[in-house]
């Protein structure tokens, strides 16, 4: 059983899928965005963009590729949830909003419990730029540091300058402060920074990165990053084999080309040089935020979410109506949800692969 | 349909072949010559060479670490050409798609990707699933892992070690076990910045020894065909070749398979103190049966190293180039990548290049030496065709050594070494001994029965661009390419090993995750269902 509508009237499915096969083939440069969507919907996707010549961007890019591009431009030492569960005796969480990103955080970390190795060491928290509501670990007293986001950059900045003995510009109690959390990472055995892209810019998150670099030529410190919503980090890994490249990417000459600039969906869209989209957001139903209402748009959601204009075809939430293979930030690996309340809705790859089937091999060469 | 590859020179050396002759192949066989009645389609080959599809034993496409380099890396693999018809991504470079495409037009049918984290299995898997055009493997990586450690460090008999190795690998789906630099990923956590055979283990209390010695009794206990696939300590620093001298004799007389050896052939000679010590590796392993080597030829390209071997990776990172890198500390092994260019000007680099070649020359057997360039490591896979045109001609390699510093070639035997490959050998060692490897009975050969697995090359004097563009190439006797270009794409094999266990293991490996990670040991099972072909699983038989 689906559910279709066109600018906001109900269409037969079939009709649903020969129009959005219409509207994507006809189209000189078409966006397939969003990309909210498990394994099998991703990989459909950007197949799809790939044969329409199109480009493809998730919707939580900005935050995907902070981390993308500290990585790519710096260097990047990451971690697991586990490996800082069963070992960390240090943790720093960065930024506001850690636990709101993910609720599982403080629970799955345990660190107000011995860890596995050094039983007897006592762990530490410090936590940089908090949430007011933040920074509370049961069993564990966390040193909070407030900060607002703008700031963080040149905190970690100083207190990474503290640990190579650099001198900095702070003074008084904010020096001293700077100084003994310098002493607390160095003093480490191996701890772990936490972070999240959703709440930190990407300097701040190179700003830390040049932190652990430098922590580790004394002693192991490596980083967990927190995801962005909508399944970002997974798309960010299925773009990255099936195309070499993460989401704001584009095949306009028929191979990959990736710039994060030109391939902004909002841009694309903003700007004219998209003229129809598919936008895909199984898991939250969360619309476009582009401005353009004129654009031939097909949208793939949840029950209840729908789309004033252009067609909306219903799909299920990924792991819950259907199986689905997804990257899980408790394990920082690909792992299965299986469906907790299955029903008959279809997968966003069952639909992208409805559509395929519509539009030739040849449409655009 | 019955198809006829006419009038080839077959080199086959499963059979012992090496003559001109017809092969004939139906549904995806290889068949006798029929009885009367003429085929359907016949191909003539005259003049070119026929062998099985070749096989690479141990190169890097597909799994997290891998797809990090891709990340990491976006400026070394722009595209630049438009794909042709009926192959989607195939000119994406590094991507699953174009990796399968560059194989088979090199006559590649099998290829094992030769470290696969059991806590990261499923991405492994999902990126070999979009792999078009080759049949692919993975070996499980252990001896870095908590669960591992500490039955060795309680003593616990070697039947519960089988058992845990044999669940791993069946769940995993894989050929066998890797282990890389035992004890020393989880040594590099606590702060150890060196680790060596003899070096324990914090908190475990057990040497890199003893855990490779463990690994290795298990896997032949269980049935694995392929031996314990052992990454060393020390890879790549000088003098290392007493850790590889070491670690043979340590090898129980027990199959043993040495991974990318050319990076432990170091000596600490000359005044750089560094030198090659590939002549001494080489006379170890002709004195040790038991030992089988690949490589890890380095061949002079710009390329990325990706291993596993998190500790030795940091400590590359001060060579990087460009510099930045990726260190990854995953539940037991994690992965560490790190940009490099080999370049031939170099001295260290240069030396790296004799040492290898020394290898694959001084070892007698060929079933016992496999190419490769430990993909990305030491060089692209996309290099062995110039490997294989240095193996077979002593004239290219002295045009070679003409171009290093001088002082390299007073520190390696390899201009002394006249032997030139035949296609015969490069056929043993790309073809019928890698299968004996793996137990593959059904490929790797030409032999009646044998999967349709054909690699056809134009025979000519550039050996290099002979290999690099097949004439022809049949995957399960459907042509997949003609004069060295994908036609379509075709769905490979994932070929995995099934060691029976005693299922108890897995009840205790329930309350163990369920203990330590707060975790369903199930959340990290390969849901082999949910994959894309999950019906291309084939099984390869344990040893009886």
């Amino acid at each position: 059983m689906s559910n279709a509508t066109l600018d906001g009237a109900p269409i037969a499915i079939g009709a649903a899928y020969e129009h959005s096969a219409r509207v994507l083939a006809k189209a000189r440069f078409p966006l397939v965005a969003g990309l909210g969507t498990d394994v099998a919907g991703a990989r459909a996707a950007i197949l799809l963009a790939e044969k329409l010549r199109g480009a493809f961007d998730h919707l939580a890019s900005d935050e995907l590729l902070a981390d993308v591009e500290a990585m790519r431009s710096f260097g990047m030492f990451t971690t697991t949830a586990n490996e800082a569960r069963l070992r960390a005796d240090v943790a720093l969480f960065v930024g506001p909003g850690l636990t709101e990103r993910w609720p599982a955080l403080l629970e799955r970390l345990a660190l107000g419990k011995p860890a596995h190795y050094h039983r007897n060491t006592p762990r530490k928290a410090i936590w940089l730029g908090p949430k007011r509501s933040e920074g509370k670990i049961q069993g564990l007293e966390v040193e909070t540091i407030a900060a607002a986001p703008e700031t963080l950059p040149a905190l970690v900045a100083s207190i990474r300058a503290r640990v190579g003995g650099r001198p900095i510009a702070l003074e008084g109690a904010q020096a001293k402060r700077a100084d003994a959390i310098a002493e607390t990472l160095k003093a480490a055995r191996f701890g772990v920074a936490i972070w999240s892209a959703s709440s930190i810019d990407g300097l701040a998150v190179e700003a830390l990165q040049g932190l652990l670099t430098d922590l580790n030529l004394t002693t192991r410190f490596s980083g967990l990053p927190l995801g962005a919503r909508s399944g970002a980090a997974g798309v960010g890994q299925i773009a990255g084999w099936m195309t070499g490249f993460p989401p704001r990417t584009g095949f306009g000459r028929g191979y990959p080309e990736h710039d994060p600039w030109r391939f902004d969906a909002q841009r694309l869209v903003e700007s004219g040089e998209a003229d129809a989209a598919l936008w895909i957001s199984a898991y939250d139903g969360e619309p476009p935020r582009w401005s353009r209402k004129d654009l031939p748009l097909v949208t793939l959601g949840p029950k209840g979410a729908s789309a004033e204009h252009g067609l909306f075809i219903e799909v299920g939430r990924p792991g819950e109506s259907h199986d689905s293979l997804e990257l899980a930030q408790e394990v920082s690996s690909f792992v299965l949800r299986q469906a907790t309340k299955p029903d008959a809705a279809p997968s966003v790859a069952d639909v992208i692969k409805a559509i395929d089937a519509h539009i030739s091999e040849n449409a655009k060469c | 349909m019955l198809t006829c590859l006419r009038g080839g020179r077959v080199i086959d050396p499963a059979t012992g072949t090496d003559a001109i002759g017809d092969i004939y192949f139906e549904a995806g066989r290889i068949v006798a010559k029929p009885d009367g009645g003429a085929p359907v389609e016949t191909i003539d080959v005259s003049g070119h060479i026929v062998m099985a599809g070749a096989i690479d034993i141990h190169s890097h496409i597909a799994g997290g670490n891998v797809n990090t380099a891709r990340l990491l890396l976006p400026e070394k693999h722009r595209a630049i050409r438009a794909r042709l018809e009926g192959t989607p991504l195939s000119t994406a470079k590094w991507s699953t798609y174009e990796i399968g495409r560059l194989y088979a037009q090199m006559g590649f049918t099998t290829v094992v990707e030769p470290a696969m984290a059991p806590h990261q299995s499923l991405q492994t898997h999902l990126e070999l699933a979009e792999t078009p055009l080759l049949d692919t493997g993975a070996l499980t990586i252990l001896g870095n892992d908590d669960f591992l450690l500490e039955m060795l460090r309680d003593g616990e008999s070697q039947t519960a070690i089988n058992d845990y190795v044999a669940r791993t690998v069946d769940a995993t789906k894989s050929l066998g076990l890797k282990c890389i630099n035992p004890g020393g990923v989880a040594g590099f956590k606590e702060n150890m910045r060196v680790f060596g055979l003899e070096d324990v283990v914090p908190f475990y209390g057990v040497s890199s020894k003893q855990i490779f010695q463990a690994l290795q009794r298990a896997t032949q206990a269980v049935g694995i065909h392929h031996p314990l696939h052992l990454h060393m300590n020390n890879l790549g620093i000088a003098g290392n070749i007493d850790t590889a001298l070491a670690t043979i004799d340590a090898s129980q007389g027990l199959p043993l398979h040495l991974a990318h050896v050319q990076f432990y052939a170091y000596g600490k000679e000359g005044k750089n103190g560094f030198s090659s010590a590939g002549a001494a590796f080489a006379e170890k392993v002709n004195a040790n049966e038991n030992v089988s080597i690949d490589v890890g030829q380095v061949m002079f390209s710009e390329t990325v190293t990706v291993s596993a071997d998190v500790l030795k990776q940091y400590n590359s990172l001060t060579g990087a180039n460009p510099k930045k890198g990726a260190i990854f500390d995953g539940d037991a092994n994690g992965g560490g990548i790190v940009p490099y260019a080999y370049q031939i000007s170099n001295y260290y680099n240069a030396v790296q290049w004799a040492a290898g070649l020394e290898l694959f020359l001084l070892v007698k057997d060929p079933a016992q030496v496999f190419f490769t360039t430990d993909h990305p490591n030491g060089g692209p896979f996309t290099t062995y065709p110039e490997l294989f045109a240095l193996l077979m001609s002593a004239d290219l390699r002295a045009q070679m050594m003409a171009r290093l510093p001088a002082d390299v070639l007073e520190q390696t035997t390899l201009p002394s070494i006249k032997r030139e490959y035949t296609l015969y050998e490069i056929a043993q060692m790309s073809r019928s001994g890698a299968a004996k490897l793996f137990g593959f009975t059904d490929r790797g050969t030409l032999k009646v029965g044998a999967v349709a697995d054909i690699a056809v090359y134009k025979d000519q004097r550039d050996k290099a661009g002979m290999f690099r563009k097949a004439a022809h190439v049949f995957k399960n006797g459907e042509r997949i390419v003609k004069d060295g270009e994908v036609s379509h794409y075709v769905t490979g094999r994932r070929l995995h090993t099934r060691p029976s266990f005693d299922k108890a293991i897995e009840k205790r490996l329930d309350a163990y995750y369920d203990e330590l990670y707060g975790l369903p040991r199930t959340i990290f099972d390969l849901p082999a269902a949910a994959l894309p072909h999950h019906d291309a699983f084939a099984e390869v038989s344990c040893r009886s």
